[in-house]
Parts: structure tokens; C-alpha cells; sequence
């Protein structure tokens, strides 16, 4: 597997390397990639080979996440890019941001260096869930100060500050607060989960001490782990459980987690992507990537089932086309997943499964935190309606008042009972610019039933902020209507003769001039871009959110949590959304 | 805190003052202060900071000794990693401190100090290591996770002493056969042995046993994903199905894999499901179907590992005659933000996948990518169009044709360069179907400027002069930049106008053909162009000495200048045994390049499939069943199987549910994989359940 491992910034100058293989040399490796990189283009091939090394990277966030295999050895390369990836996730999860950047890395250089180590043995991927190796390397993470949701809790973080000496010896109690800390970041970024924050902060301290006994009453009642009596207790609590997580069956949680109030969170968010030529009323992309993210905030071992709608019906598509987390068993949906031709064996199948009130669900133990529980992949029907549709799409143009128009009319397809928390239309006016003379000097006049429209002078659209629009099967509308004038010769001639005759100062005008914006804009540097905007030019393209909805129909039709031991009383939340992917376009 | 200081360079003395300086009544406080000074060695060890580090050994030792912090202790590892390998002179004074901690009761550290022990290539720190594993495999206590590390040492420390490792075989090999109660132990041991037999050609490649490997699938589910794909990749070739059967089995085993959301596994999987299929003689539709699913699922990824699975979709359509995945080839539609290796490499799988039923969709992406604003692409889209137009058969090629015809109306200067050159490859392949449209073609004979184009439009001119009344002015626009054309195109319009001179024995061709000869011979520099110029002459010379002036028309002199042109076809089917041997590497670099081990590291061995009773000899033979009978096949399979399998001692004491009678069916329905929850009232579910057969 990899012989070393670089994180480098965007002029590929190293920030953080990491030798495995005891290579003698790193500077002169990252010095043969700079060549190579630098000789191969705009994006060169993510494999680039030299006599002795290949090069395998992945460009993420600006940084270069590079790792050197040694030719002979025959490596699987997936493995490494997957690891790339991961590790990627992971230090992202890590250090709680959405972007990596260089001086987050240089600030934190020691905790990814550990958390290379951790999650490479020898080469050899270990692991890159995040939830556990925060047991393993549990330096703090050294992040702004501008950090508003570290901010916000500021007794506990100087808590943790102080007696730090003390609490690495009791490294439970440590992690419990991490614990927390993590969650209250994550849970900050919901508003509407405040309250439920509020109420955990005052139970930290009791959920440590319970903490403690719990585990306490654990090890003497003797469940499956060995009882190491002759360590001290410093080492007892730095050598417990943890260590073990990794290898064991369910190598994905630590034992011994609590909370004070167990909550389980789901969210089922699909995104759509539509493509559809307005013009020939061609569709050529309908399909739905769905998610279910999970944030599992549960003590002890709670075992879940989830019963999903399409399994269920035994959906083929859905079923042929889901990935699942690695803690969901993957043969509990085997029998389902081969659907059985055969009547007769079909039967027998679910009688089967009735029998064993199995009726295809799945059942797992739930990693902590926050993860993906699966993925799917659905094709829709080409005559399934897109969940807002444009009706109507046209240009007006009014030569004999030099004025032209655009009207645009969408509609929504789905229940009624829902709508849209966002809707914003980009609708392009490239080509208006281009194949008419718009006089900018008159301003332009915008009209819609809902919502405000701007007008976005650099890059040429028409941004039609809806906001809340009302689902419905195509009956309910919204319209909009932008009108530009254009550039009349005559009267311009008139003007000017006027002006040359008459001792009138020119009149006076109010608002922006936008005519010379667009010349200051559109003078300079619009070549170099125009071979990425070319492909947007003629796509007006929507984006919007549709909670409680999802496209595809699928439904969760029950969560259960059971955990035998501890008998808690546990919130399961379910929330549904729908959001537009990057691509919902119409090419007009 | 911003840690940005830290990152700078630094002298020795002066991170020695800030670690001397620390006050040892305040406690806390120093401990923040220390640890920034050491944070700060590691920082300028990163920064190849290495000589000024190198000093500040003694001070790092001290720390070695009195610190028990695990964050210090890292640090010092670290920093005796880094320089041990650089400088080995310092790692005598190390050594005992590793060994300390070596020695500690402490797992983690004692991993820390192995991994150490093994990092720095010393033999005092190797023998030190070979030691200690010895005595923990002696031991036979020692805690899952350290064994786990020793293995996956092993493969380092082959690299300094083989022979040492080898004597540890027979440990490793018990290791992998003990059902113990943690098969990522087994896992590692499987992968140490597998790393070690595939970096020396002269051992034999690694063997299973069948039960074994039965015996390690089976627990797949309590795995982490990372260890489920090392397993299923030490696995192919390693284990050798004896029966039918037995492969059906653990097809069946691993297909749920394919579900996976990470994609080293599923890929593994992919290519352990695409080995066993090698001992097997039928394929049920819906793996086939699965397979196909797991594909197209990973193409959403990453664009690296796109491209990766990109390749390797590349090589399952060229391995069998009757590919094994039934993909659509509107997956494989460019995108206009994909990366440039990704739409090559879609282009290539488009031209792969192009069959009759397909030829149109493909064909009008085709045109939509030859009208892109990026140059690159719209010249591969057409040059992929030609392709085609040679790859399938005369209906199909005048689609291209046409198409190619109606691109070549935009006019844009590099379309018409690359279609013209892409031209020629359709004449030669169809000579006598498209004449009606070279007048068409040869209208654009301005608009070729590049060497390629050019060249094909002369062959054309020449080749279609029949149909040209006036080929002589067409031929002579061409050639009035002679001597500034490069040297292929002046090769080219020498032969050119010999060949018409042969075909048309007029005064105008000799005129023309005498012409070209004359500045070859007189002012060109190049010697091989003015050799053949030469030759030419003395043909020609020779010819009419015999048979007069115009005595071109002799067979022997048109046989020599323009004899028939070999049929061209396009190659895109590798040998058989290369193929099977890539198939076996896939995800590896050999896959992506599409070259055989052999060819990219001499050294490497070469993989291939271990003879077995069931071995399928042409891999053409495979059928592919469409209904669903697998699963009967499975069934019967199962019954066959099942009884062979003797119960060893370590079965009975697993839990019932684990029972090896009720497997399979029983799978299907209890989901758990955990051995946690076990309520009794389930148990006797379970157990009272009468199999269906």
C-alpha cells in the first residue's frame, strides 16, 4: 500500500508529511510529483508514474492529498484512492469545518499526523470512521476563535482547558465532554434543536458521573469483556474498552457511550436532477440521489429497525440500487434483494419472514454520531412530472415600441399540503443580449405574482427569488414577467441632435446607470471565461428545498430502538426533505 | 491560538531555551509550554528542518525518560521516526527507551514502540522486533490488536529479512485456520501471507483451502469495511474452487457486498464474483444484473475513482466476446464538467459499447460533444465517430459517414482537419461505397493546414482521381507549399504524384510528377526524401528505357508504386491470456494501464488462474440464464455442499443461531449480525423452524 503520504497546499508545497515505508528521501519525492504535476496540464490523470514511483492524488479543497506507492509492489490502487477519500471525510469530521483549508491543517499538523497514524497500520488501512477514532486521538482540536458554536459554550471549554493534565488520566470522562462538544457543534447548526442543547448542557455533569458507574457496574457483572483486575486505575480507564472497539464484531461503536437524553435523528434528503430541453421537450435526465443521514445520539448498545416503505414493497429499483452503511447487516435485506421469480418460492420467502416478524425492515446497531446510513440511486420516469415544472418560457419581442419581453410561468407537482421553504429561478439572458440591442439606459421593468426579481448584471441572469410556493399538480402557477427596452436608433439620433443644439443640460437621470456598468463589466476578461459559461448560457436553472417531501415516495414506516440493558426512554426524529441538485435545469 | 509560529523554521538553541526555560513549579502552565516546544521539533521535521532537529537529541531523550503524557511519548516516537531513518547513526541511544516501552503494560504504546521498532531500518531495531514477536506468538496472550499490528509488521520486515519471516509461516498459517474469536486477526493473517508471496516471484502463489476460506466469508459480516476488502482481495487466486458448487456458494456468500458504500470493497468484491465466475459454467441474469447495478452505482463517486472504475469497466468489455455487464450507454454521456481523463476515457467505453441497437443514441452525443466549445473533445468525439464507422459493419458506417458529412458544414477549421484525416480511414476500409461524396470532400482542400489532414487529403485526391476531372489543379494547390510543409506531407505528395502519373499517363501528370521530382531531388536537404526521389527517377528511367515514353502502365512499376492497400481494421481485442491475467488485477496499476504485469514491472509476477477440476477452459462458453434458476441452482448446490463439509471442534461451542445446518435460508431472515442481543424466545424461533426442503 502507500509508501508515504503528503498533504500539500495549492502551489504543492508540502504541509504535512508522513513517511511509512522509512523512505530516505521525502523532500526529492514531492519534489519528481511537482515536476510531473506541473508538466501534465490543467487536470492531469490522478495517477502520474515516474521510473520508480507512482503518484496517486486527489485534489480536495484546495489541498493535494497525495500518496507514493512504490512501483513494484503491487498495490491495489482503489484502496489507496478510497483511503484518500476517506481519510479526507475524516479530517474534515475531525475538525468539525466544511472546508479544509492550509492554516487549519498547519494549526492542527499533530492531530493529522496522529490521525494518519491511527488509520494506517503499516500501509495497511485500519480504519476512517471518525466517531471511533476520536477515542483513539483525542488531541484538542485547535480551531479560530471566530468559531461561534465553540463560543456559545465557553464554561465548558474553559473547564476543559484548565485541568487538562487531569482529565487525560481519566480519559472517559474526557471523551464524554468530546462527546459533547462535538454534538453541540453539530446540533448548534440546527436552530430548532436548541432547546433540546439546553436541556443537555445541564445534564453533562450527571451523565459523567452515571457514566462512570455504569461502566463500573459493567465490568463487575461480567458481560463479554475480560476483566483486568491487576491494573491500577489510571490504567484501567485508559486501557479500556476503546482499544478493543476496532477489532471487535461491531467494530463501529465503543461501549460504554451515554447520554442523558437518547434522541435519534433521520433525515431522508433526495435531490433531484432534471434535465430537460424546453425547446424539443426533450427530457434528458430525471433521476433522484437520496441520502439518509442519521445522528445517532443513544447510550449503551441500542439495536434499531427501520422499516423502509420500498423495501417493503420489495422495489426492485430501489432495492438493486441502495448502498448501506457498513453497520447495517447486509444479509438482512439478501432475501429481499433477489426477488423471487417463482411464485411459489416468493411465498415461501414471506411466509418466512412473517414468521420471524421480519417483514423487511432493517435491523442494526448504530454507529455514534453522525453518519450516512445509505444511499440510493433512482431513475425516474421520463413522463414523471419534475417537482416544479416551467410551463411556459418565452421571449416577446415588441419591435415597433422597441421594447421585448420575457415571460416565464412554473408550475409545481406534488402534494398540496406541502411547499417550498426555497424556490430561486436563474433564468438566462445571454442570449437576449446577444441577439438583440438591449438599451440598458432605459431601465428595465420586472413584474411577478411572487417573490422580488433581481437582476444580475456580470454574469447575465434574471434571479427570481419565489421563496414559499404551494404544491399542486400542475394547477397552481406563479408567472413572471421582465421587460427591457430596446435600443431605438431614431429617437437616440433625435436626442443627440437636440443635445447639440440646444443649451439644455442633459436630463437628469436617477438609479444606476446600469449601461455602463455592463460595459466596465463586459470589457474586460470576458474571453478567458467563456468557454465555461458557454454551457450555462442557455440553461435557466432552479433551485429549491421542499421539506416533509420526498420525491421518490419513500417512507420510513417505523423506528424502533431497543436496548436491552439499559430500558431507556429514547426520540426517534424522522424529517423528510427534497432539494434540487446542482443540475435542474431547462436549456431554453 | 493559531499554531502558525510553530510552523516556521527554527534553530536548535532556540527551542532548547524554550525547553529548558519551563518552570517546574507551575505546572499546568509548562506542560502547554513544553509541549509547544516539541510540537515545534515535529514542525520543523516536516519542514525537512532535519540537521538543527538532529541536535536536539539528547533533550528529546530526557523527555523520553520522565514524560508518561501519551501526546509527548507520540512525539518522541515520531521524532525518532523520522530522523532514525534519515540519520541511523542516533538510533543506538534510542533503542532502549523504545524497548521500554515496548515492555510497558500499556497496548497502545506497545504498539507505538513496535511500529518504531520496525520503522527505523537499523538490526538492531529489526532483530529487536523479530524478538519480540517471536515471544508474543509464544506467548499466545497477548491482546488482538498488538497480534494485528505484529502481522501487518511482517510485511515490512520481509523487506530487511526474509528468511526470518518465513520461519514464521507456520504460525501464520495456524493463525489464519484457528476460528477465533476475531477474524480480522484471521484477516491480517491472510494479508500479511498474501502481501509476502506477491513480492517474491520465486515462492508459490498463495493457497487456501476451500474450507477455510468458507470458514472466513462467512464472518464477512464481522468485519470492518477495510478488512472486508483486504480479505476479498487476498482471495482471489488464493482459494481454488474444487466444485461447481463451491463456488456458487460463495458467489453468493459475497454478492450482497456489491452493496457496499465503500468502494474498495465493492470493487474487491467485484473482482472476487468476476474470478470464481471463471469455475462455473452457467450465470444466473440477476448477477449479471447486480453486478452491472454495483458499476454504474460507482460512477457517481469521486472523479479519481471514477476514472479507476472507468478503466476497469474498459477491461470487462473487452475480456469476453459476450460481455458480463449489461450496461446502459447512457451512463457513460459525457458530462461537461467531468475532468479530461474522465471523458476519454467515456469516449473509449462509448466506442466499446457501440453495437447496432446502440449506434444512434451514441452517435447523436457524438455530435453534441464534436460541436463543444473544448477543442480536445470535439476532435476525440470525431475521430471516435471514424472509429466506429471501421469498428461495425456498411449500415452503420454510413450513419458516420453522413454524420461526418453534416459536421463537415460548420466549417470550423480543426473539425474539417480531423475529419478529413478521419476520412481516410472510412475510404480505405469501404473503398467503393462513399464515392459520390468525395467531390463533396474535396472542396475543403484550403482548409487542411496540419500535417495529418493534409496527408489524407492527398491520398484521397489521389486515390478518388477518377472522379475528379480536375484533380490536376486540386493536386497542385496542394503542393504549391512544398517546400515549407513538413517532411511527411512532402513524402507524401512525392508518392502521390507518382501514383497519378501512373494511373494517367498524360503530359500534364508527367509534368507535374517531373516537377516534384525535380525539387526533391534538387533542393530538398533531407537525404531519405531525395534517396526515394531518386529511386523514382531511376523506375521511371528504367521503364521508359524499356517500353518508351509513356510505358508507365507496365504491371510490375504500378505494383511497386500502387499496389492494393491491406484492409485496415481496428484492434481492440487483447490477447486471451493477457486478459485473463488483468482481470485478475483489477483495481490495481496494471488495469488502469491496460498492459500486463509483465510489461510495466518486469519483476512483478504474473497472476494467473489456478488449474481446478471446474476451471472453464474458453471463457466464451459461459451462458447466461435468464431466468432466476440460480437460485434453484443454489439450492441444489447447497445440499450438495453442505454435508462435505466436516464440523470442526471449534463450531459447536458458537452460539446456535451460527449453526452450519442452518445457514443460508436462515440468513435471509435474521439480520443480526451481532452476537449481543440473543433473546431466548428467538432462539427457539429459530431453531423449531423446519427448513422449506
Amino acid at each position: 500500500m502507500s509508501s508515504s503520504i503528503f498533504i500539500l497546499d495549492e502551489t504543492l508545497e508540502p504541509i504535512i508529511c508522513k513517511n511509512i515505508r522509512a523512505l530516505p528521501n521525502l523532500p526529492s519525492l514531492v519534489t519528481k510529483f511537482q515536476e510531473l504535476y506541473r508538466s501534465n496540464g490543467v487536470s492531469p490523470l490522478p495517477i502520474l508514474n515516474d521510473i520508480d514511483w507512482q503518484f496517486l492524488h486527489i485534489k480536495r479543497d484546495s489541498l493535494v492529498f497525495l500518496s507514493v506507492v512504490e512501483n513494484n509492489s503491487r498495490c491495489n490502487l482503489l484502496g489507496v484512492f478510497t483511503y484518500l477519500e476517506e481519510f479526507y471525510k475524516l479530517l474534515k469530521d475531525y475538525l468539525h469545518v466544511g472546508i479544509l483549508n492550509r492554516n487549519l491543517l498547519i494549526d492542527n499538523f499533530l492531530v493529522v499526523i496522529e490521525l494518519i497514524d491511527e488509520s494506517l497500520d503499516f500501509g495497511v488501512v485500519q480504519f476512517t470512521d471518525s466517531s471511533l477514532i476520536k477515542d483513539y486521538v483525542r488531541v484538542k482540536v485547535n480551531l479560530p476563535e471566530l468559531n461561534p458554536d465553540v463560543a456559545s459554550i465557553p464554561d465548558e471549554e474553559s473547564a476543559s482547558d484548565d485541568d487538562e493534565d487531569i482529565k487525560r488520566k481519566h480519559k472517559h470522562k474526557h471523551k464524554s465532554k468530546h462527546k459533547k462538544k462535538s454534538k453541540a457543534t453539530k446540533l448548534l447548526e440546527k436552530e430548532n434543536l436548541q432547546e433540546a442543547l439546553r436541556k443537555n448542557k445541564a445534564k453533562v455533569v450527571d451523565s459523567i458521573k452515571e457514566n462512570i458507574l455504569n461502566e463500573e457496574r459493567w465490568r463487575f457483572g461480567g458481560t463479554d469483556e475480560e476483566i483486568n483486575d491487576d491494573e491500577d486505575i489510571n490504567d484501567r480507564y485508559m486501557n479500556s474498552y476503546i482499544a478493543k472497539t476496532t477489532i471487535m464484531p461491531i467494530s463501529w461503536r465503543t461501549k460504554g457511550i451515554h447520554y442523558g437524553k437518547n434522541e435519534f435523528f433521520l433525515d431522508v434528503i433526495e435531490k433531484v436532477e432534471y434535465f430537460m430541453d424546453f425547446k424539443s421537450g426533450v427530457i434528458r435526465k430525471n433521476l433522484i440521489h437520496g441520502e439518509i443521514i442519521c445522528r445517532s445520539y443513544l447510550s449503551g448498545m441500542p439495536k434499531l429497525k427501520i422499516s423502509i416503505n420500498k423495501i417493503l414493497k420489495q422495489d426492485v429499483q430501489f432495492l438493486s440500487n441502495v448502498k448501506f452503511h457498513q453497520c447495517v447487516s447486509l444479509d438482512s435485506i439478501r432475501a429481499r434483494s433477489n426477488p423471487p421469480a417463482v411464485e411459489e418460492d416468493g411465498k415461501k420467502k414471506n411466509e418466512e419472514a412473517d414468521t420471524l416478524g421480519n417483514k423487511g425492515e432493517i435491523e442494526f446497531i448504530p454507529p455514534d454520531g453522525e453518519f450516512l446510513l445509505c444511499k440510493y440511486e433512482l431513475k425516474r420516469h421520463v413522463k414523471d412530472q419534475p417537482m416544479i415544472k416551467l410551463r411556459n418560457f418565452e421571449i416577446i419581442p415588441k419591435l415597433h415600441k422597441f421594447k421585448i419581453k420575457i415571460h416565464v410561468i412554473i408550475e409545481t407537482h406534488f402534494k398540496t399540503t406541502n411547499s417550498t421553504s426555497k424556490l430561486n429561478l436563474r433564468i438566462p439572458i445571454t442570449n437576449l443580449f446577444q441577439s438583440y440591442r438591449i438599451d440598458l439606459s432605459k431601465q428595465p421593468k420586472f413584474k411577478c405574482e411572487q417573490g422580488t426579481v433581481l437582476f444580475n448584471l456580470s454574469d447575465k441572469f434574471l434571479l427570481w427569488e419565489v421563496g414559499t410556493m404551494n404544491g399542486g399538480h400542475g394547477e397552481n402557477t406563479l408567472s413572471m414577467m421582465a421587460e427591457f427596452a430596446l435600443f431605438n436608433e431614431e429617437e437616440y439620433k433625435k436626442m443627440e441632435e437636440e443635445r447639440k443644439t440646444s443649451m439644455n443640460p442633459p436630463p437628469l437621470r436617477e438609479g444606476p446607470k446600469l449601461e455602463e456598468l455592463y460595459k466596465k463589466i463586459h470589457e474586460e476578461g470576458d474571453s478567458d471565461e467563456v468557454s465555461t459559461r458557454k454551457k450555462n448560457e442557455s440553461l435557466l436553472t432552479m433551485d429549491f428545498e421542499v421539506p416533509y417531501c420526498t420525491c421518490s415516495g419513500l417512507k420510513i414506516e417505523y423506528l424502533k430502538i431497543e436496548e436491552d440493558q439499559l430500558q431507556y426512554q429514547s426520540f426517534p426524529w424522522v424529517r423528510y426533505k427534497t432539494i434540487s441538485d446542482d443540475e435542474y435545469a431547462f436549456a431554453v | 491560538m493559531s499554531d502558525q509560529r510553530i510552523f516556521t523554521r527554527y534553530r536548535a538553541s532556540e527551542i532548547r531555551t524554550d525547553l529548558q526555560n519551563i518552570d517546574i513549579k507551575k505546572l499546568k502552565s509548562s506542560a502547554t509550554k513544553r509541549k509547544n516546544a516539541l510540537k515545534k521539533i515535529i514542525a520543523n521535521i516536516s519542514l525537512g528542518n532535519y540537521g538543527e532537529m538532529l541536535e536536539l537529541l539528547p533533550e528529546i531523550l530526557s523527555f523520553w525518560q520522565i514524560e508518561d503524557d501519551f501526546e509527548v511519548k507520540r512525539i518522541c516516537h515520531e521524532y525518532a521516526r523520522s530522523l532514525g531513518s534519515i540519520k541511523p547513526k542516533i538510533t543506538d541511544d534510542i533503542l532502549p527507551f523504545v524497548l521500554q516501552d515496548l515492555k510497558s503494560r500499556n497496548e497502545h504504546l506497545q504498539i507505538m514502540a513496535l511500529r518504531t521498532l520496525v520503522f527505523i531500518p537499523s538490526a538492531s531495531f529489526t532483530n529487536e522486533a523479530f524478538k519480540f514477536i517471536i515471544s508474543m506468538v509464544n506467548r499466545r496472550n497477548a491482546s488482538e490488536e498488538l497480534t494485528k499490528t505484529a502481522l501487518f509488521a511482517l510485511i515490512q520486515l520481509d523487506d530487511l529479512n526474509h528468511n526470518k519471516v518465513t520461519d514464521l509461516f507456520n504460525i501464520i498459517h495456524d493463525t489464519i485456520q484457528q476460528r477465533s474469536d476475531n477474524p480480522s486477526i484471521q484477516v491480517a493473517a491472510l494479508h500479511t501471507l498474501y502481501a509476502i508471496h506477491e513480492k517474491h516471484t520465486d515462492m508459490k502463489p498463495l493457497q487456501i483451502t476451500v474450507e477455510s476460506c468458507f470458514d472466513l466469508v462467512e464472518r464477512l459480516s464481522e468485519l470492518n469495511e477495510w478488512d472486508k476488502g483486504l480479505l476479498l482481495e487476498a482471495l482471489t487466486t488464493a482459494v481454488v474452487p474444487q466444485t461447481h458448487a463451491d463456488s456458487y456458494d460463495l458467489i453468493d456468500i459475497v454478492l450482497p457486498q456489491l452493496q457496499h458504500v465503500n468502494t474498495f470493497v465493492v470493487l474487491n468484491t467485484f473482482k472476487f464474483v468476476i474470478y470464481l465466475l471463471n469455475y462455473v459454467d452457467s450465470v444466473s441474469e440477476n448477477i449479471v444484473k447486480r453486478l452491472s447495478n454495483s458499476i454504474i452505482a460507482l460512477l457517481n463517486k469521486a472523479p479519481e475513482l471514477q476514472f479507476l472504475v472507468l478503466r476497469n469497466v474498459i477491461l470487462l468489455l473487452l475480456s469476453r466476446e459476450k460481455p458480463l455487464l449489461d450496461l446502459d450507454v447512457s451512463y457513460f454521456f459525457v458530462e461537461f464538467n467531468d475532468p479530461i481523463y474522465i471523458k476519454d476515457t467515456k469516449l473509449e467505453c462509448l466506442y466499446l459499447l457501440a453495437n447496432q441497437d446502440t449506434l444512434s443514441q451514441i452517435l447523436e452525443e457524438l455530435e453534441q460533444y464534436a460541436t463543444d466549445i473544448d477543442i480536445q473533445m470535439s476532435r476525440k468525439a470525431i475521430r471516435a465517430i471514424g472509429n466506429l464507422a471501421v469498428k461495425l459493419d456498411e449500415n452503420a458506417a454510413t450513419d458516420c459517414f453522413n454524420l461526418l458529412l453534416h459536421l463537415l458544414e460548420f466549417g470550423v477549421d480543426y473539425v474539417v482537419q480531423e475529419i478529413i484525416s478521419v476520412f481516410r480511414n472510412i475510404l480505405r476500409k469501404y473503398p467503393d461505397k462513399f464515392r459520390s461524396s468525395i467531390r463533396e470532400i474535396v472542396k475543403y482542400t484550403d482548409a487542411v493546414q496540419e500535417p495529418e489532414s493534409k496527408n489524407a487529403m492527398i491520398w484521397i485526391v489521389t486515390q478518388y482521381a477518377d472522379f475528379l476531372p480536375d484533380y490536376i489543379t486540386v493536386f497542385e494547390k496542394l503542393n504549391s507549399s512544398f517546400m515549407e510543409d513538413p517532411l511527411e506531407v512532402q513524402f507524401s505528395i512525392l508518392n502521390s504524384s507518382i501514383k497519378l502519373f501512373m494511373k494517367f499517363p498524360t503530359p500534364e501528370t508527367k509534368q507535374l510528377s517531373g516537377d516534384v521530382l525535380r525539387t526533391c531531388v534538387d533542393m530538398v536537404n533531407n537525404p531519405d526524401l531525395r534517396a526515394r526521389a531518386l529511386m523514382y527517377q531511376r523506375l521511371i528511367q528504367l521503364a521508359n528505357s524499356q517500353y518508351g515514353p509513356y510505358a508507365a502502365l507496365d504491371n510490375s512499376l504500378h505494383e511497386i508504386v500502387d499496389s492494393n492497400l491491406p484492409l485496415i481494421e481496428l484492434n481492440s481485442k487483447l490477447d486471451p491470456l493477457v486478459l485473463e491475467e488483468l482481470a485478475l488485477n483489477i483495481s490495481s496499476v496494471t488495469s488502469v494501464y491496460l498492459k500486463p504485469t509483465s510489461q510495466i514491472f518486469r519483476l512483478n509476477r504474473t497472476k494467473f488462474l489456478p488449474q481446478s477440476p471446474v476451471l472453464l477452459a474458453d471463457k466464451n462458453k459461459l451462458t447466461i440464464n435468464d431466468g432466476p434458476s440460480f437460485s434453484r441452482d443454489r439450492a441444489d448446490s447447497k445440499a450438495k455442499s453442505l454435508p462435505k463439509r466436516t464440523p470442526t471442534m471449534s463450531d459447536y461451542d458458537k452460539p446456535a443461531e451460527k449453526v452450519n445446518q442452518l445457514r443460508g435460508k436462515m440468513k435471509s431472515s435474521s439480520s443480526s449480525p451481532s452476537k449481543l442481543v440473543r433473546k431466548p424466545s428467538m432462539l427457539m424461533k429459530r431453531l423449531s423452524m423446519k427448513r422449506p426442503f
